[in-house]
């Protein structure tokens, strides 16, 4: 059975282009162009992670994980925060408050969001890639 | 030696007088040595007494002269009250003595110490006279400085070596709650407003400590206004000192200044830069991830590959849009943009802009129409920049209208106003859009099928329109229904073409 992930951001080449790498390894992959979008598609079903944009308009990346971490029905979903900000943010205020597993600076490798979910959702430890720094654990 | 008021002459006188009484005398007791007649020798013996008479008239004459001066003198000085009469009169009314009157040398010596006593007067007057000079001046300067102090916008306040507030001026009190009045000095813990300042204050009137701090706080004055002042402290060293008091602390004065300003410029800038950043890392992170894609292989058939190359092209155009997009406000901004207004007429600017990009309504199926007035609109505009505004709002109306739908150019006279507008069948704002849509990096949702925008075509336009041309430009808009952007500038002529 496929693993279906929800990919949230508001530039759609972002999404494509992270849509065309998950399909690839055979992901279900559902779109969403904002936090609310986000929101209703995983009220419609759960995903296994949820990748986000941090600024989107409606609903940014960083309310979707509070919601999702709020509701008992979604707390367990793996979050990763895909964005160039949100590193403003110490790293507890991210990991306990929004419920956030993984941040992804951008511009960031698609190959590596890829493996990094892998990792996620097979629980294996991931050493980051080192080209790309600014991704981290949290 | 003669005493100094007899003189030769007297002595001679009285001498013959005495000589004549003597005759006289001798005449009436001895008959026998003058002629008998008795009428002779009374005559001779009265001659002899009335010369004598006569000299010790002559000897006394000066005498009661003198006395009667010297009565003057004194009845000249029972006129004077020393209470009333100033010492300079009095030696100006006493009157002169004679060079040879026995008290010529001591009221001489009298008046000398008048005329001493008159200049030492004189001198205390003026030493008394400057000082109340400078009472007063020190006075009015006190309260020219109090005045100053009191209208300063910037809160001041000052404690003395006991920690007790001594000064602080109106704003001071307003924004800290404290008053000081020059009976009562409240303690400096009072100012529980801003335990930041007490602490500064403490610190800076510590002796040996450094006698100058700064800070930066965040205060709320009555009306519960939050504001941000720069608090400078400095150590007054000089109150201690002349207390004589070398081992307490010093005193301490506090200027605090507003510096909300700055902060709101600083906040601003950050946001700027953090907003910048985004909008460069955005297209930036599309090309990296799709070069990334197409490095890796995972783009295998000829069509993928084509799309993200033009992913790729397009962002790469993004990005470069960004660029001189920020690069022109800012030129703008700075006021660095030379602007060349020369008399043009608008139609033909507009239709230039709809030239170029025509192509692009094309390519995504809309219907670009141009309704330009036969009449002749002369402005005085600088081409370049207003070419750009007009391209960058029918741009953006290309960008935020779907396929098949129209965007209208339309130019007018309105009164002496040149008007033209854009008119789009897009996806329309939101009224808090339409109030956010000039602010830099502020950008509207958009659809997927819409190329993303700078987030600088509008707020570029409104400086344009503005800065440089002295008009003014309007929106409105309607979700779901389109939107109007409508530019209007001062027209030069009313020409039909």
């Amino acid at each position: 059975m496929s693993k279906r992930i929800l990919l949230c951001d508001d530039e759609i080449h972002i999404l494509r282009a992270a849509e065309f790498k998950f399909k690839r390894a055979g992901y279900e992959v559902v779109l969403a162009n904002d936090g609310e979008e986000g929101w209703a598609a995983i009220q419609r079903q759960l995903p296994d992670i949820v990748v986000t944009d941090c600024q989107m308009p409606r609903l940014t990346g960083l309310g979707l994980a509070e919601r999702i971490k709020n509701d008992a029905a979604t707390c367990h979903l793996p979050v990763v925060m895909l964005t160039g900000k949100g590193f403003e943010l110490s790293s507890e205020e991210i990991r306990d408050r929004y419920g956030i597993r993984a941040l992804v600076g951008k511009p960031f490798s698609p190959r590596e969001l890829f493996q990094q979910v892998e990792a996620m959702l097979t629980g294996r430890e991931l050493v980051c890639a080192a080209d790309n720094a600014a991704s981290r654990w949290l | 030696m003669l005493p100094p008021f007899i003189s030769k002459y007297q002595l001679t006188a009285a001498g013959m007088a005495f000589g004549a009484c003597a005759i006289g005398v001798i005449g009436v007791l001895e008959p026998d040595f003058i002629p008998h007649s008795l009428l002779v020798r009374l005559t001779l013996f009265a001659a002899g007494l009335a010369l004598a008479i006569g000299s010790q008239l002559l000897l006394l004459m000066p005498h009661w002269s003198n006395a009667g001066l010297g009565r003057k003198y004194m009845e000249a000085l029972s006129h004077f009250d020393p209470a009333l009469s100033p010492p300079e009169s009095i030696a100006d009314s006493l009157p002169e003595l004679p060079p040879d009157h026995p008290l010529a040398d001591g009221f001489a010596r009298l008046r000398e110490c008048f005329a001493i006593l008159v200049e030492r007067l004189a001198a205390a007057e003026h030493v008394r006279a400057g000082a109340e000079v400078r009472a007063r001046r020190t006075a009015s300067e006190r309260d020219q400085l109090k005045e100053i102090l009191t209208g300063l916008s910037d809160p001041v306040i000052a404690v003395d070596q006991h920690g007790e507030v001594i000064l602080a001026n109106d704003s001071a009190q307003n924004l800290l709650g404290v008053k000081s009045e020059e009976t009562e000095h409240p303690a400096l813990e009072s100012l529980n407003r801003c335990q930041e300042l007490i602490n500064l204050l403490t610190e800076t009137r510590r002796r040996k400590a450094i006698t100058n701090r700064h800070g930066e706080v965040s205060l709320a004055d009555d009306d519960g206004q939050q504001s941000w002042f720069k608090i400078s402290c400095r150590a007054l060293a000089g109150q201690a000192e002349a207390a004589g008091d070398r081992t307490s602390n010093h005193g301490a004065v506090a200027v605090l200044t507003d510096i909300s300003g700055l902060k709101a410029i600083q906040k601003r800038n950050a946001e700027f830069v953090s907003a910048v950043s985004h909008e460069m890392k955005t297209p930036l992170a599309s090309i990296k991830a799709y070069v990334e894609l197409l490095a890796d292989g995972d783009a295998e058939d000829e069509a993928t590959q084509e799309e993200f190359f033009g992913i790729i092209n397009g962002q790469a155009d993004r990005l470069q849009r960004l660029i001189e997009n920020l690069l022109n406000l800012a030129r703008i901004e700075a006021g660095v943009v030379q602007v060349n207004k020369t008399p043009l007429s608008l139609n033909p600017l507009l239709q230039e802009a709809c030239n170029v990009l025509q192509p692009a309504a094309e390519q995504k199926h809309i219907q670009l129409a141009v309704e330009l007035s036969p009449l002749y609109l002369g402005l005085l505009a600088d081409r370049d920049t207003l070419l750009q505004a007009a391209i960058n709002l029918v741009s953006n109306a290309l960008k935020y209208t779907h396929s098949g739908g129209t965007v209208t150019l339309r130019s007018r006279l309105r009164d002496q106003e040149v008007v033209f507008e854009v008119q789009d069948s897009g996806v329309g704002l939101s009224a808090e859009d339409c109030q956010k849509v000039f602010e830099k990096f502020y950008r509207v949702k958009k659809d997927k099928d819409m190329a993303a925008g700078t987030g600088l075509g509008l707020p570029l336009v409104k400086h344009i329109v503005e800065d440089i041309h002295r008009g003014r430009i309007e929106v409105e808009s309607e979700l779901g229904k389109g939107s109007t952007f409508r530019i209007v500038v001062p027209g030069i002529a009313q020409i039909s073409s």
